[in-house]
């Protein structure tokens, strides 16, 4: 019998255990969840819970001066109307640098999609990628360098026109502007590339083979299939957009006051916690609104 | 149509290069005042080396980026297991609790730690960074994990199962190895998080103990030298390097069986 | 080489009833195939007897030792795959010898295993390479491989040729039995594909909706089959309905069809399944049955000729014959067909 020649392999029999009941499996899953979400809990839920008790306090406390509490936090933008101009700037700069994201980097994606093929393709995208990854602060303090008077662009105009004046705009909204897109613009790029890679070729055929021009396939196909990625792209910006602080600090100079500024001021100069914190939240609220009503496009443009 | 796109293309790369590769040329620039013409000298390297506060944070910055990675990379690694692998009541909720440390500006998760940790004793310096870089990184960890246990099919450790192996056996022989490039990748990933943070950094640093970027923060606000384009050169670079070796850790398919 | 036996177990997710008491024998060194549609179960039972899932109760004894608790690690069962399930970090032969060092098999003595192996698979030679070298069929082998060369006391096959191409499926199949019956293990293998259930099997299972509604040799289940579904997913079948009178079964239309056995008393209602090939046209006074329908369809399938026809009370019914002189009915001729009344078997519902 041929079989016999098989017959060494279970001298030993198993070593595992043989009818040994399991752990039950939620110990083990448990187990593996705690580290991460106590991490968590402690590193982000509890603050997050706490500053929501300090922006109720009517000061931050100190010593033994006695708490109270009060909604006078969040009246501050009726009291103090002020606060309502550098939230509209906020809101501005948050338009502008998601707008011009969207058009550049759509065009990028497009471009990327359509023109680039294999290698070519992916060295361009990790080129486009990389300077997301690197630190922001970096970036935007390269941004002086160039929109200074007498920085680079200066001196690109002096080489064709070396008597003209300067056209540095640093500390201007527009600097700001600049900034903020130079940093947020690969990240709309990489969201609309997604969603563009996966247009079949053969729909952008069959358009031209009914007649369809150029534009009307940009705008009639690659636009609608896009916009989930256009979308999210456009909410993922917007938000850390309106949370920044240094970009408008270190580009806007003195005109930079924004909601970011302010609320970095309260905890950093004015030393009042309790404005910090509703103002923090007031912005959180305008977040979680965001997402609350992009959510369905922004869970399918993450499993895309 | 293709040239046009190619061009767009080069334009938005010049736009994303010309700043930081002007910024890094004035770092050779012998003007302490950024006057041109540009005269090539390595004096603010030079000065970089005697620049205590600036070394200090730079290390300070390497050892909570190294820490940082080791756990963020440990903890998120065994979320991820439980995530991918297995099922259970609330998985949904768990995994939409990843997001607020991504999704929320760091301006806010920074001023609620900095309250939190002043309220409860924990306070500010090297630890309070070290937990808040942390619980940063982990998410991205979770999720870069998470994407390599996608390559691998769940039938492989079933198949070592019935080979004679316990789960654990299983996972250590058979799922360990295949995810390897994924959690080395994640460590790099959340290695480059923590050496770029400055938001959460910059609530949370003390005057004694800061980390480079917060550190350039006050230079550039306080007035500078190009000594500020020397370290930001050599931080950039270190970056860069970090996500380059990231994406060829991480590249998909690598793992996964020819299917 | 071992008997398997499964004791009333039963299988719920949710409400979802997906086993109800499921009782059986796999006697030693047997092939049965479990056949069925998706969501009949027939993974879950799989899964249930390799300790993958835990039954909600019953018992699964191997070789008459009762294993329902003790887990996938402990039950010396050796499986296959649908995706293979190879070890892609790992050579060949670390995949085959993987079960061997489980077992504290190592060395000398694990090689000479792995050899023997893959000579037994045809893969002789092939202990270096990794699985992204190999094709498909190649793969499949070295699972087949590594499942077997641990001795285990019952192999089980999860659909393990479906992701095959057909030429490379038959092929494996003829490749499969050969090492079955050398080997001499009690195998088990879930297929939604009859054919292939028929061609491999010593018996056949087939499960509905959680339930084994009919097992046994391939001839019985295809030529006797129980049930009305067991007639239809194993196979085509034509299916006429009428009541009970004198031994015989009356249509409504009249007709009176004999049937093999088992017929109900007078009055009941039944149903009668007759295989299409065992219908042809009549010749002549012969058989027991006939019955007289129009042609709507003729369908060329190369070495069969299928025909759809209907009868006057528009009750459908299949014909195949042999391609022996091509077409020679045509569409739209009304013919007599017949039948011999051990082809008739009375069905449940």
């Amino acid at each position: 019998m041929q079989n016999n020649q098989l017959t060494v392999a279970s001298v030993r029999g198993l070593e595992g255990p043989r009818s040994r009941r399991q752990l039950p499996s939620w110990v083990a899953t448990t187990a593996l969840l705690m580290p991460t979400y106590g991490w968590l809990t402690l590193a982000v839920f509890l603050p997050l819970l706490t500053m929501l008790v300090f922006s109720f306090m009517s000061a931050t406390p100190m010593g033994n001066a006695p708490i109270v509490f009060t909604l006078k936090q969040y009246r501050a933008f009726i009291d103090q109307p002020y606060l309502v101009r550098i939230g509209l700037t906020s809101l501005m700069i948050g338009f502008w640098t998601t707008l011009f994201c969207a058009v550049l980097g759509f065009l990028a994606a497009v471009a990327l999609a359509r023109s680039a093929l294999g290698k070519a393709r992916e060295v361009l995208l990790i080129l486009i990628l990389l300077p997301f990854w690197t630190n922001g602060l970096v970036r935007v303090f390269s941004w002086t360098m160039v929109l200074r008077e007498n920085g680079f662009l200066d001196s690109i105009l002096h080489m064709v026109a070396p008597d003209s004046g300067s056209i540095g705009f640093l500390y201007t909204r527009y600097a700001i502007v600049v900034g903020l897109v130079h940093g947020y613009l690969p990240y709309m790029i990489l969201t609309c590339y997604i969603a563009l890679v996966t247009i079949d070729d053969a729909i952008i055929e069959a358009a031209a083979s009914l007649g369809a021009r150029w534009w009307t396939i940009l705008f009639r196909i690659l636009v609608p299939m896009a916009a989930p990625g256009l979308i999210s792209g456009a909410v993922l910006i917007f938000i850390p957009v309106i949370g920044s602080f240094m970009e408008p600090r270190i580009l806007g100079g003195r005109v930079g006051v924004t909601m970011g500024t302010v609320i970095e001021d309260q905890f950093t100069q004015a030393f009042n916690w309790p404005l910090g914190a509703s103002l923090s939240f007031t912005l959180l609220a305008v977040v979680l609104a965001i997402f609350a009503t992009f959510s369905g496009v922004l869970r399918r443009g993450t499993t895309a | 149509m293709k040239q046009i796109g190619r061009f767009y293309l080069i334009a938005v790369l010049m736009f994303l290069y010309t700043p930081i590769l002007v910024m890094m040329a004035m770092g050779f620039n012998a003007s302490p005042l950024y006057e041109l013409p540009f005269t090539f000298s390595t004096r603010w390297y030079e000065a970089l080396l005697g620049n205590r506060q600036l070394l200090t944070a730079g290390m300070n910055s390497i050892i909570i980026a190294v820490i940082t990675s080791v756990v963020a990379t440990t903890l998120g690694t065994m979320a991820s297991v439980a995530l991918s692998r297995r099922t259970f009541r609330g998985k949904n909720l768990l995994q939409v609790l990843l997001l607020p440390p991504i999704a929320i500006p760091w301006l806010i998760t920074g001023t609620a730690m900095l309250i939190f940790f002043y309220w409860s004793g924990i306070g500010r310096g090297m630890h309070a960074l070290l937990i808040g870089h942390v619980a940063l990184a982990i998410p991205y960890v979770v999720l870069v994990v998470g994407t390599g246990f996608r390559t691998i099919r769940a039938d492989l450790e079933e198949a070592a199962m019935s080979l004679g192996s316990t789960p654990i056996h299983a996972f250590f022989s058979v799922t360990l190895p295949l995810l390897y490039p994924s959690i080395l990748g994640a460590a790099l990933f959340a290695f480059a998080v923590s050496l770029d943070q400055f938001v959460i950094s910059y609530f949370l640093a003390t005057p004694g103990y800061t980390t480079l970027p917060v550190q350039i923060y006050s230079a550039i606000r306080k007035g500078f030298t190009p000594e500020i384009n020397a370290i930001s050169t050599l931080l950039l670079l270190g970056s860069m390097a970090a996500i380059l070796i990231f994406a060829r850790f991480a590249k998909p398919g690598d793992t996964s069986d020819k299917r | 080489m071992t008997n398997v036996k499964v004791k009333s177990v039963a299988k719920t997710y949710g409400a979802v009833p997906v086993l109800t008491d499921i009782s059986t024998e796999f006697t030693e060194g047997s092939f049965t195939s479990l056949l069925g549609p998706s969501g009949s179960g027939k993974t879950t039972l799989l899964r249930i007897i390799a300790g993958f899932i835990n039954p909600d109760q019953g018992a699964v004894l191997i070789g008459n030792n009762d294993v329902t608790h003790v887990p996938v690690w402990g039950r010396n069962i050796g499986m296959m795959f649908q995706s293979y399930a190879l070890f892609p970090h790992m050579t060949i032969a670390q995949n085959v010898s993987f079960g061997l060092e489980r077992r504290g098999i190592k060395g000398e003595a694990a090689r000479k295993e792995v050899d023997r192996a893959l000579e037994m698979v045809r893969l002789p030679g092939f202990g270096d390479r990794t699985p992204k070298q190999l094709s498909g069929g190649q793969q499949q082998r070295v699972a087949l491989a590594r499942a077997i060369v641990i001795k285990p006391s019952v192999l089980l096959l999860d659909e393990p040729l479906s992701a095959l191409d057909r030429r490379l499926r038959q092929e494996m199949q003829v490749e499969l039995l050969r090492i079955q019956r050398a080997s001499g293990l009690t195998t088990i293998f879930v297929t939604h594909d009859q054919e292939e259930a028929l061609t491999l099997s010593d018996k056949v299972a087939i499960l509905d909706r959680g339930r084994i509604v009919q097992i046994g040799a391939p001839e019985t289940v295809y030529e006797k089959p129980l049930t009305r579904f067991a007639a239809e997913f194993l196979g085509d079948s034509n299916f006429l309905t009428g009541k009970v009178e004198d031994g015989a079964v009356r249509l409504a239309d009249g007709t009176v069809i004999h049937a093999c056995e088992r017929l109900p008393g007078n009055g009941a209602d039944v149903t009668l399944a007759v295989r299409p090939e065992k219908m042809s046209v009549a010749t002549g006074d012969t058989t027991d049955n006939r019955i007289t329908a129009r042609i709507n369809t003729v369908i060329y399938a190369g070495p069969v000729l299928s025909y759809i026809l209907e009868t006057a009370d528009g009750l459908p019914l299949k014909l195949f014959s042999q391609n022996r002189d091509g077409h020679v009915l045509r569409e739209g001729q009304a013919v007599t067909l017949n039948w011999s009344r051990e082809h008739t078997v009375a069905v449940a519902n």
